[in-house]
């Protein structure tokens, strides 16, 4: 059942962070890590130890942050675009008011910071498919580049090659291809389609599986050509997000199951599903 | 210090505190419980059950507002005998109080779902008269007095727990209707219900919300509620339980103050999912440092 699949993951801390280092990377893109101001293990009874040895979560690529930015009502949900251990790496792009004052905090702010949420990208998938010589793409458009840094950052250390196609809309949006060159061909898409890179792509090589996140027309045609190809592909979603534990329903996206329609939480089923099953 | 007794009892059901999770916001419990002990809660009103499953209205069904939000779930739910078989036996085990939130398309679908229930472990069951968000039933039947006292009468035939009706504060005379329920057989009145609002995106002149209407609420709606609460416990007999933007302890002992026997908290925890021990831990520590001895004490206490 879909509701107890969501519940066994490991128990999400509310805790209190602080921005470590905050700056713009791009146009409208801003890197802001995170380090925990306390040791959430105290929050659970269990004995504190220096928060500067160790981080209090594990977050694996995929999963996301729902973070309190004061003076806005609703936490929003930000994926996570690295963690060293102790740093938590967030990229934001600039989107709204609430974006907008995450990204005005200067560094040494404090914010409350909900995680880890939601489902990693299928890490023993892509390894087993890199074990067994296959080829795994990584698709972004935009600011969905930011799991996939975390994502292409794990490959690195994992010592799995992970090719890549980035779409930005303009030079002045372009970041984070250096760590995608790290761990395998990266090919750039600026102001077109990255969709036309992958066709392009696929005339000479086939992929075993596709990991992808950007906006909802590219994440529709890489299914078309996902589906026409038969290559397995996973995404992650984004919808507008309340409670960002599955308790509200609001953040639901639609997919087909069983021959019918059925609606998704982003934040507790997702935000990682497989693409061939989403409804556009 | 000596902690206050916040035991209460709730038309003959006893509440460890007066707080309960209000409906639409907790889900059946499940997921809040990974985050804290779920039975410090006084009670909980589950997520509004249905006769069959629903799947809900489609996306955008949140969209944040000066201090508040608006919602269009459209009462997605897996229907009363999912919740029966598959969600009550857990939850029932938890030690709090669980209230059933219904709705029904028809009236015949209210009473269908009250029967369903009487076998249950469910100590409460809420009438939903009072969802903005679907197309059938739901707040239509609490817009007037007759309408609300007609399918409050026909479900407090079939219902075998106390029956608690939520009211729509989208009316004009709020407290007729409450009379109107109470006459009718309704054990305690549960208000407000979300507020209709709408949100529009400027740059694409597109409703915000797939539904392009949905319901108000947090502290944006907290003045609106508190005035209906004085209104609504002014006129009837039965206990109310009082909602509306309660995001601090303070903010529940206005409800009371106001006349509310019980409250519930809503939006709050969409917002912090984990504000609900906060505010039940914050309202503790008001009644201690306003040396106030027993919630009788405040309940209804306004001096006007």
């Amino acid at each position: 059942m879909q509701e107890d699949d969501g519940i066994k993951k490991t128990k999400p801390l509310d805790v209190r962070a602080a921005i470590h280092r905050t700056a713009w990377i791009a146009r409208d893109i801003r890197e802001i890590t995170l380090e925990f101001c306390e040791d959430p293990r105290a929050l659970l009874g269990e004995p504190a130890k220096p928060a500067e040895f160790f981080s209090p979560v594990s977050p694996l690529p995929g999963q996301f942050v729902h973070i309190a930015i004061p003076g806005v009502f609703l936490r929003r949900p930000i994926s996570i675009a690295g963690h060293d251990g102790r740093l938590l790496r967030l990229i934001v792009r600039r989107a709204g008011r609430g974006t907008d004052m995450l990204c005005s905090l200067p560094a040494g702010s404090e914010l409350r910071a909900l995680l880890p949420l939601g489902n990693p990208f299928p890490l023993d998938e892509i390894k087993s498919i890199s074990d067994c010589g296959g080829d795994v793409w990584i698709v972004s458009g935009g600011i969905g580049l930011a799991p996939l840094l975390f994502l292409s950052g794990w490959a690195k250390e994992s010592g799995i090659r992970l090719d890549s196609f980035a779409g930005f809309m303009d030079r002045e949006k372009i970041f984070g291809v250096s760590e995608l060159e790290a761990c395998g061909v990266c090919g750039l898409s600026i102001g077109g389609f990255v969709t036309d890179l992958i066709t392009e792509s696929l005339k000479k090589r086939k992929p075993g599986l596709m990991i992808a996140c950007g906006p909802a027309p590219m994440l529709a045609a890489l299914q078309k050509i996902c589906g026409e190809h038969r290559i397995a592909a996973y995404a992650s979603f984004e919808e507008r997000m309340g409670c960002g534990i599955g308790a509200c329903l609001v953040c639901n996206c639609g997919f087909h199951e069983n021959g019918g329609f059925r609606y998704r939480r982003a934040c507790i089923d997702g935000p990682v599903f497989s693409l061939s099953e989403a409804s556009f | 210090m000596e902690r206050t007794d916040t035991s209460c009892a709730l038309c003959g059901v006893k509440l460890k505190n007066p707080f309960i999770a209000a409906s639409g916001t907790f889900g059946f419990g499940r997921e809040f419980d990974r985050l804290y002990d779920i039975s410090c809660w006084g009670g909980i009103s589950v997520k509004g059950l249905t006769l069959k499953a629903r799947e809900g209205n489609p996306p955008h069904r949140i969209a944040e507002t000066a201090s508040g939000i608006l919602n269009s779930v459209g009462l997605q739910n897996p229907g009363i005998e999912a919740f029966i078989n598959d969600e009550l036996p857990w939850l029932a085990a938890k030690g709090t109080a669980i209230i059933a939130n219904i709705a029904g398309g028809t009236e015949e679908e209210y009473v269908e779902i009250a029967r369903r229930l009487s076998d249950a472990s469910v100590d409460i069951v809420e009438l939903n008269i009072s969802c903005p968000n679907v197309k059938e039933g739901g707040v239509r039947f609490g817009t007037s007095p007759s309408s609300a006292a007609r399918i409050v009468g026909a479900v407090r035939k079939a219902c075998r727990q106390p029956l608690m009706a939520k009211l729509s504060p989208n009316v004009t005379d709020i407290a007729s209707i409450a009379k109107a329920a109470e006459e009718a057989g309704a054990d305690a009145i549960s208000l407000i219900n979300t507020l209709t609002g709408m949100a529009i995106d400027a740059r694409t002149r597109a409703p915000v919300l797939a539904n392009v209407t949905g319901g108000l609420s947090g502290p944006a709606v907290k003045p609106v509620a508190l005035r209906m609460v004085y209104e609504t416990s002014r006129a009837v007999s039965v206990p109310v339980v009082g909602m509306g933007g309660i995001m601090t302890g303070e903010d529940a002992a206005q409800f009371m103050i106001a006349g509310a026997a019980a409250v519930m908290v809503g939006t709050a925890n969409i917002a912090d999912p984990m504000s609900g021990p906060r505010i039940i831990a914050e309202f503790e520590k008001f009644l201690a440092d306003y040396n106030i001895k027993s919630l009788g004490a405040l309940v209804g206490s306004l001096k006007t």
